[in-house]
């Protein structure tokens, strides 16, 4: 098969700003393994498909036939409860067939190489393959290969599309007016090791969101660079080590997981310096706007990176962004399924 | 005037090679010359050359029939003995001879590594049993299997013919064993080959640590990782020298600017250090990891300052492909530019491929679990032809750095590449406006993957002849 890229990879570039265009809104993509790749009209396509997934969710008995007779594949080779629970949820409510394959390390142990397993799960009826992988960018090798399509539930640091994208369909519901442009959003915390701020960054700047990444500088690098250059080359963050700048006048905090294992590797003094100098505290978020968005993509570290308080506070988004991960997935199912079975080759 | 290469149709591969060149262009780093001229090859002999001047000379340019030395390689893996699946040493010089090489030095870390006299003549053993006429050189491991522990047995290395010790992949760590390798391996009158690396800055690293490593998640492999074992390197010779004036360090593939301004500096100190580039460093950027494919120099705007691929919309390649990765890792366009600077100003004295095939198995993986290396043995001279087509490298020194250069690291064991009546021949024929496209079957290495396939390179190898004998003919010449 030819490139995996029927369309440029250089992001969205139809931002809200020239929404009004009357472009037909297309979905191309047989794989979604970044939102890097998608069109701002690609990206509303999916929030509005999430709504009507969402509807049929609230209704009493949540099931479409979008997928009957369709295997889907969770392939997980780093543990999740979440996403993977999330998308099995949103698989069977499109009346797929699933199956979950766990596999945690045991596989390279055994020597069976990711080619290999990919090739064995698409024999037994896999016709997408939704993979989950601690090294960035292994589901670029699975879709080069894999006849049906790939979505990436999250690869070593690199990409976790459907977290951002369920993540801004979230924001849209809440954020007064509808629309993120202008609005001020913060990525507080373990942004170096994080896949949920690499493609939150993509679709909140395409958004037309002013995207503030906020941590100690340890966990920040090579982002400055990063900002000077702009996101897709022209969009451009901010980035800082400044809590308070970061914080104030913000419309929605995200704060971000950290990792014991980051003390262990010299990136942190200790757990209880970074709580009391960038953990999102209920003193902290009255720097924001009246009413800030507060999110988190989970598991939390409750007392680390994000006071209980804040957490179960009345903006507090996080639930919402659970059940709304559920739509998303739905969404990206059907519009991946819907382009295979079209011939799409793009990602 | 047309180009004419004549000689003895469907001759075997080790056969004593009979040539007729006229109308073409001569490049003889020995003497400094290049022009139009002729070339008789008689039993393997240079019999006559001829250098055209006036009427004769006329229609003859730089942009044809190319004739030098043969070209030689600091620095390549043939993987025999214990990974022939990914190369053996008949297959990489069968490699080497397709893309102009006769004279192959090959790295010790092979499985068990070259850290004995038995390795040595095992390795002159396969050598005879493949048949080819190119010559290989071997380097010893420096330290008894590659482990940075102890000195291997340099002496007995030394007396089986090796040209230099190195432990390569595993550059030695400790500074006091280092400083020793120097003195031991100095006074043996032999180079201590390094690759300089402080692993302690470089444990997971994926790619350079740059722009692109930043967006792909991937975990930076910093300038500064190898620029600090450069100095190092540079600081423990200096303070050697003192005792042993025979001591010589050659550092090899070195990716970055700093690193190139430490032996630039060294080099005007009057300290004996070498260098060498890969054409990898001079012409593939970390923008290739995420889907780029414009070289080095195109990365760059007029004022010298990266450009920037997603804006330049040139991500037309799948991102992550496992045959980009390579340690040290490509580099940003601004490192590679001072590497191809460094090449033409003479800081740099060689290009050595680095020549790393792996098998399918090794790496058709995902791209941080694939082993580091690319098999270019048979694209280095199209890869710096294509810098020489952008300007930015004169033709003449795109040879030496293949022939004279190398020879001159090597000493004595390098020779003195050049085109010399009554010498035998050992030469490459090149038709320098001849794309040819690289494709799996246009390859002799088994080394999988290429990060060049599907495109073309210019100059296709019509010839090589080593030590008289030929060695690859072009098909259907």
């Amino acid at each position: 098969m030819g490139s995996l890229l029927a369309t440029s990879r250089s992001g969205a570039g139809d931002s809200p700003a020239q929404a009004g265009s009357t472009r037909t809104p297309a979905w191309p993509h047989r794989h979604l393994l970044d939102t890097d790749v998608l069109t701002w009209p690609q990206v509303e396509l999916v929030l509005d498909t999430a709504d009507v997934m969402a509807e049929m969710v609230a209704r009493k008995r949540p099931r479409s036939d979008a997928l009957r007779g369709v295997g889907v594949t969770n392939l997980f080779y780093e543990a999740s409860t979440r996403t993977r629970v999330s998308f099995e949820v949103a698989a069977k409510h499109l009346s797929a067939d699933v199956v979950n394959v766990s596999v945690t390390g045991s596989s390279i142990e055994k020597g069976e190489s990711l080619l290999d397993t990919m090739r064995t799960l698409e024999s037994l009826g896999a016709r997408v393959l939704v993979i989950r992988h601690a090294t960035s960018g292994a589901p670029y090798l699975v879709a080069r290969e894999f006849g049906g399509s790939v979505v990436n539930a999250g690869d070593g640091r690199h990409a976790h599309p459907t977290q951002a994208l369920l993540d801004l369909y979230t924001l849209r519901r809440h954020v007064p007016g509808g629309t993120l442009q202008g609005r001020k959003v913060v990525i507080l915390g373990d942004v170096l090791h994080s896949r949920v701020a690499r493609s939150n960054l993509w679709t909140l700047t395409a958004a037309g969101a002013d995207v503030w990444l906020c941590g100690p500088a340890t966990l920040l690098r090579g982002f400055e660079a990063w900002a000077a250059a702009g996101v897709g080359g022209v969009r451009r963050f901010t980035v800082t080590s400044d809590v308070t700048a970061a914080l104030r006048d913000a419309d929605a905090v995200m704060a971000l997981r950290l990792q014991q294992e980051r003390m262990a590797a010299g990136l942190l003094p200790s757990v209880h310096e970074y709580a009391a100098r960038f953990g999102l505290t209920a003193e902290r978020l009255r720097l924001a706007r009246e009413g800030c968005l507060v999110m988190h993509p989970g598991p939390m570290n409750e007392g680390v990176e994000i006071a209980p308080d804040v957490a179960a506070g009345p903006a507090s988004l996080i639930k919402r962004q659970v059940a709304n991960g559920v739509a998303i997935r739905m969404a990206v199912l059907s519009l991946v399924t819907s382009a295979a079975a079209r011939g799409e080759a793009g990602s | 005037m047309t180009s004419s290469v004549r000689h003895r149709a469907g001759a075997e591969i080790g056969r004593a090679v009979e040539l007729d060149l006229s109308g073409a262009w001569l490049v003889d780093p020995a003497s400094g010359r290049q022009g139009p001229g002729e070339l008789v090859v008689r039993d393997g002999r240079i019999e006559a050359i001829t250098w055209l001047d006036g009427p004769d000379a006329a229609g003859i340019d730089d942009g044809g029939v190319i004739v030098g030395p043969g070209f030689i390689d600091l620095h390549a893996h043939l993987r025999e003995p214990g990974n022939e699946a990914a190369e053996t040493v008949a297959s990489g010089l069968a490699a080497a001879a397709h893309g102009g090489f006769t004279t192959v030095c090959a790295m010790p870390n092979t499985s068990p590594p070259t850290d004995r006299a038995e390795m040595v003549q095992a390795a002159r053993a396969a050598v005879a049993a493949a048949g080819s006429p190119v010559r290989l050189l071997q380097v010893g491991a420096a330290t008894v299997g590659r482990a940075g522990e102890q000195l291997a047995p340099l002496g007995e290395l030394a007396d089986a013919g090796v040209v230099g010790f190195s432990d390569d992949g595993s550059p030695i760590q400790r500074p006091e064993l280092l400083r020793n390798a120097f003195a031991y391996a100095g006074m043996l009158g032999l180079p201590l080959i390094d690759h300089p690396e402080d692993l302690a800055q470089t444990s997971g690293a994926e790619a350079h640590d740059g722009l692109v490593a930043t967006a792909l998640g991937l975990r930076g492999w910093p300038v500064a990782a190898e620029s600090s074992a450069v100095a190092r390197d540079i600081d423990i010779l200096a303070e050697v020298v003192r005792d042993v004036p025979g001591a010589r360090l050659h550092l090899t593939h070195l990716s970055t600017a700093a690193s190139i301004g430490h032996v630039r500096d060294a080099k005007a100190a009057g300290l004996p250090v070498t260098c060498d580039v890969t054409p990898h460093h001079l012409a593939l950027t970390d923008e290739w990891l995420a889907g780029s494919r414009r070289w080095a120099w195109a990365a760059l705007d007029a004022d010298g300052r990266p450009r920037d691929p997603w804006r330049d919309h040139v991500l037309e390649a799948d991102p992550y492909d496992s045959a980009l990765r390579v340690n040290p890792p490509l580099r940003s366009a601004v490192e590679a530019r001072a590497c191809l600077e460094g090449l033409v100003d003479g800081t740099i004295d060689a290009v050595a491929t680095d020549h790393a095939p792996h098998s399918q198995v090794d790496k058709d993986v995902e791209f941080g679990l694939a082993r580091p290396g690319i098999a270019g043995i048979e694209t280095a001279l199209g890869v710096l032809l294509e810098a020489v087509e952008a300007g930015l490298l004169p033709l003449a020194r795109a040879i030496e750095v293949l022939t004279a250069g190398p020879a001159r690291v090597l000493g004595r064991a390098g020779g003195s590449p050049g085109l010399v009546e009554g010498a035998l021949a050992d030469l490459v024929v090149v038709d320098r406006g001849a794309r040819w496209t690289i494709d799996a079957g246009a390859l002799r290495t088994r080394g999988w993957g290429n990060p060049l396939l599907g495109r073309s390179l210019p100059g296709s190898i019509l010839l090589t002849v080593a030590g008289g004998r030929l060695a690859y003919e072009v098909d259907g010449h």
